[in-house]
């Protein structure tokens, strides 16, 4: 139902990773930020159709900074959390407790 | 000695296929994360390492691109994809159709010019192409804004019915028949340079 969803595993990775960047997430910091983190190389393309579709639920916000010469004189395009975003961490991250809660992790690992 | 100009120069094919699918809003973001990665990589790392991260990036990035335009206008892109069909199976067959008559009409006279009618029929191919390149321009138009989604689409579904017919031929029939199949695989391609065509044009 409309409000009440669950984020994805690469929506919730990439909110987190915004929640973590703050006033310093911008495609590039992201995307270092979440290869750092997680270990697997994620391309530009991956972080701006997440952040669009974000937006489009409106669990995130951008803005447009000013023109770097680093960048050819193309803007960056920055972007945080709004509260209906955090609202849906909390959701997605108390599902995935509650699901969670009781499991041996480390025996479920080696059984399979 | 490689001048800083020149690494700040990612490559030039690589950024026109991202263009060709990036939407507006997003291009110059995009654009600009990038070329400050890359600059980075290839003052750290060097040009050759730079230009892969560079190309590695661009086909993920396309195919997510692909991927998330055709889910956010799913029905608009199918729609423009079944037109663009429609319109080419149309005139393709009004091809045919004008050669038939006009072969019909001066019956007597390709009779006695057997050469000249071996040279309509080699100029039907181009035609073919033509037509093709107009389905991909107009298939673009309709789909203002995801271009490339519908018209890779529309390659995509056409290149599956041309290797399904493909397979059946070389089944079923003798060979031979199989080169007009190729010629239908080019066509579909000229859908796309039609479509690239007319978002080259439009970006200016």
């Amino acid at each position: 139902m409309p409000g009440r969803d669950y984020l994805g595993e690469f929506e919730h990775i990439v909110v987190l990773a915004l929640m973590r960047l703050a006033d310093r997430a911008y495609g590039v910091t992201v995307r270092q930020e979440i290869e750092f983190r997680t270990k697997r190389e994620v391309s530009i393309g991956a972080i701006y159709a997440t952040l669009d579709r974000l937006e489009v639920k409106g669990y995130v916000r951008s803005r447009l900074g000013e023109p770097t010469p680093e960048r050819g004189g193309r803007s960056k395009r920055f972007f945080h959390v709004t509260a209906q975003g955090v609202a849906a961490v909390t959701r997605t991250q108390h599902a995935v407790q509650s699901m969670s809660e009781g499991l041996d992790l480390g025996f479920i690992r080696s059984y399979s | 000695m490689t001048s800083q100009a020149y690494l700040g120069q990612p490559p030039h094919l690589a950024v026109w296929f991202i263009n060709l699918f990036t939407a507006h809003q997003n291009a110059e973001s995009i654009f600009g994360d990038l070329l400050e990665e890359y600059s980075y990589l290839a003052s750290k790392s060097g040009v050759t390492f730079a230009r892969r991260w560079y190309w590695r990036q661009t086909v993920k990035t396309i195919a997510h691109l692909f991927g998330s335009g055709y889910r956010a206008a799913r029905w608009s892109t199918t729609a423009a994809a079944v037109g663009g069909f429609l319109l080419h199976r149309f005139v393709s067959g009004l091809a045919h159709k004008l050669l038939s008559a006009v072969t019909d009409r001066y019956l007597a006279f390709w009779s006695t010019h057997f050469n000249a009618y071996l040279w309509v029929l080699k100029g039907m191919m181009p035609a073919h192409l033509i037509a093709s390149l107009c389905v991909g321009c107009v298939t673009a138009l309709a789909a203002r804004g995801r271009e490339m989604v519908a018209t890779i689409t529309l390659a995509l579904v056409l290149c599956a019915l041309i290797g399904s017919a493909m397979v059946w031929v070389a089944t079923h029939l003798p060979g031979g028949i199989v080169g007009s199949c190729g010629h239908s695989l080019i066509r579909s391609r000229s859908l796309l340079a039609g479509q690239s065509s007319e978002r080259v044009d439009r970006l200016r």
